[in-house]
């Protein structure tokens, strides 16, 4: 049986999730014995076929020219796996939405903004359909072999929709908050197996927000601490703003 | 022999001498007045005065992960049984947690028996330590009865100002005592300081909730429909950490996860949390404890009504661990408090000498 074809594709972000790929060591021989990579701009000259089995997207939607082509490699591809926080929750880029958009290409291009092309920052899910997703910045490679795994085996992938503090607490770290830190581990996805809090720096949000959190319940937590409430929107707003755009266009149904 | 004592100039020799035979782990200090359960190789790095461990010793009886099987699917469906253990010493479990290992020791051992669990713990020697005095404000140990050793050691450690007084439990215990021959028999004086030290700890360990031992049942009985539960399901904000830390939350969910050739892979269990919406999910999206507050309330009858029902003993063991860490401050004590009041069963005398 052939291998499946695999090809990698950016949009706004900064490459790293692929570099990741580069990174991942000894497992690195194992995942390309499992698949044959057609497309991967960063390490290779070569262009994929017209159909491939999976595309692996980084990067999130910030112009009309990346819709187009967005659109262009789902069709190419059976399944697509969004990769990276940028592509599955829209990231850091998503920064972009707190402002007007005329303004925002006002400060980046000057006086000649008109002719630069820019739309409201997307995740990938929010443009086309989304097969898996491999959340994080940058990704957590025993996850991305997993979700590989799951979409060579045509099985699903959950992403887990409980609290990083959960996996924290199975490594046995001292709460952030115990320390005085502000930690957004609470209201965030888990599968990263708390990698930043293992390497003592704070949860920052990067895997989207559980899809049920209890916001009054969070903000009275805030406030025990005596946590500004604008430094914690800021800090959600960093990796989670294009959430919004989840929440105005696929009401949720409770809570 | 029951009794032996050890000085304690001693104790770092003990402790070097049983980890040149085998993996010794013990409470050291973490940041944060915080402490973990870790092998050590001498007493030095052992915490003296230490409150409950982040994780209760049931990460070694029941690890967060922990393979069940292998399985190949390249020919047929082929599936071989897996059991992982590691033989130990585990040095300085105080009484919450000895009641703690004894309550998995229960439930493992109903039929069908957990083989992973009872082969693991059958290579686990345990050594407790008592407590003097209350670690923090946390502890319920009194409520439950677990301030004062149960059993459920191969070892008993008392510190006794300038030696330990030591119990001999088991024929395991009474080797390392042979083997170590650091210890003393414990002579008249000895024996008296330790019934003098548990008559003052009667007087230290007062009952942290007003209520007679044998009516707790009775309270779990009439609240399930309590208000308190909805001001818990306010509250919480389902991070898990109070059932990941508590020593007798056993659940845990079953993953099979293939190899990258898809054809081979393994079956293991992980922890998991009643407090996580998904744990309750089921075929459909159907959830049957939707709210956080049936999900508190769950949590809370797991550790005071339906163990007593099943195995006719509380699931509490006092240790103060869920309280302790608890972002949201939701209080073991405070909760038990407040249903007791709202029952009408609160005795301020009770438990109290």
């Amino acid at each position: 049986m052939a291998k499946p074809k695999v090809a990698f594709f950016d949009f706004a972000c900064c490459e790293g999730c692929q570099l990741q790929v580069a990174n991942m060591g000894e497992m690195l021989l194992d995942v390309l014995g499992a698949i044959d990579v057609v497309e991967f701009r960063e390490v290779m000259s070569e262009i994929g076929p017209d159909k491939i089995d999976v595309a692996i997207v980084e990067g999130s939607i910030t112009d009309h020219h990346a819709v187009e082509r967005i659109k262009k490699i789902r069709e190419r591809a059976s399944i697509l796996i969004a990769y990276g926080a940028c592509a599955c929750i829209g990231g850091v880029n998503g920064m972009k939405n707190n402002f007007k958009l005329d303004d925002i290409r006002k400060e980046v291009y000057g006086k000649d903004y008109k002719y630069f092309d820019s739309v409201e920052t997307r995740a990938v899910h929010q443009v086309v359909k989304v097969d898996y997703k491999v959340n994080g910045c940058p990704v957590y490679i025993p996850e991305f072999v997993k979700v590989l795994k799951a979409a060579l085996a045509g099985l699903p992938y959950e992403v887990p929709d409980y609290s990083v503090c959960v996996e924290c607490k199975l490594n046995e770290n001292v709460c952030m908050y115990d320390r005085g830190l502000t930690c957004l581990g609470p209201v965030t996805k888990a599968g990263c197996n708390s990698w930043c809090i293992n390497n003592n720096n704070i949860c920052y949000g990067c895997r989207g927000m559980v899809s049920n959190p209890n916001e009054n319940g969070a903000k009275d937590v805030i406030a025990k601490y005596n946590i500004p409430m604008d430094l914690v929107v800021n800090k959600m707003n960093m990796y989670n703003k294009c959430r919004e755009i989840d929440q105005r266009e696929q009401p949720k149904k409770k809570h | 022999m029951q009794y032996v004592t050890l000085k304690k100039e001693r104790f770092d020799d003990f402790i070097s001498r049983l980890a040149q035979d085998k993996k010794v782990v013990a409470p050291v200090a973490q940041d944060n007045n915080a402490y973990a359960f870790e092998p050590v190789t001498s007493g030095r790095q052992i915490a003296k005065d230490y409150i409950p461990t982040i994780l209760p010793p049931k990460k070694y009886f029941m690890p967060q992960y922990e393979t069940l099987a292998t399985f190949n699917i390249g020919n047929g469906q082929q599936m071989e049984p897996v059991v992982e253990y590691e033989r130990m010493i585990l040095f300085g479990v105080r009484t919450c947690d000895l009641a703690g290992i004894q309550c998995l020791n229960m439930v493992f051992s109903e039929r069908p028996k957990d083989h992973n669990y009872l082969v693991r713990k059958s290579k686990i020697i345990i050594i407790g330590y008592e407590c003097n005095d209350y670690c923090d404000e946390y502890a319920s140990c009194r409520l439950v009865h677990n301030h004062t050793p149960n059993g459920g050691y191969d070892l008993f450690f008392t510190d006794l100002g300038d030696k330990f007084i030591v119990h001999i439990n088991t024929q395991a215990g009474d080797e390392i005592i042979e083997k170590t021959k650091l210890f003393e028999e414990a002579n008249e004086k000895d024996l008296k300081a330790l019934e003098a030290l548990r008559e003052k700890k009667r007087k230290i360990f007062a009952n942290e909730v007003p209520v007679v031992h044998e009516n707790i049942p009775q309270v779990f009985e009439k609240s399930y429909n309590s208000n308190i539960w909805e001001d818990l399901g306010k509250k919480c904000l389902s991070c898990g950490n109070c059932t990941n830390v508590c020593p007798t939350c056993y659940c845990f969910d079953v993953i099979d996860e293939p190899n990258l050739d898809l054809k081979t892979g393994k079956r293991y269990r992980r922890w998991d949390s009643c407090q996580s919406e998904t744990f309750a999910k089921v075929a459909g999206g159907e959830s049957f404890r939707e709210e956080r507050a049936a999900r508190q309330r769950h949590r809370y009858y797991r550790k005071f009504k339906y163990p007593v029902d099943k195995f006719a003993r509380l699931f509490c063991t006092g240790c103060g661990r869920c309280s302790r860490t608890c972002m949201a401050k939701i209080n073991l004590k405070e909760t038990v408090t407040a249903l007791v009041a709202e029952q009408g069963l609160t005795d301020k005398k009770a438990g109290k000498e």
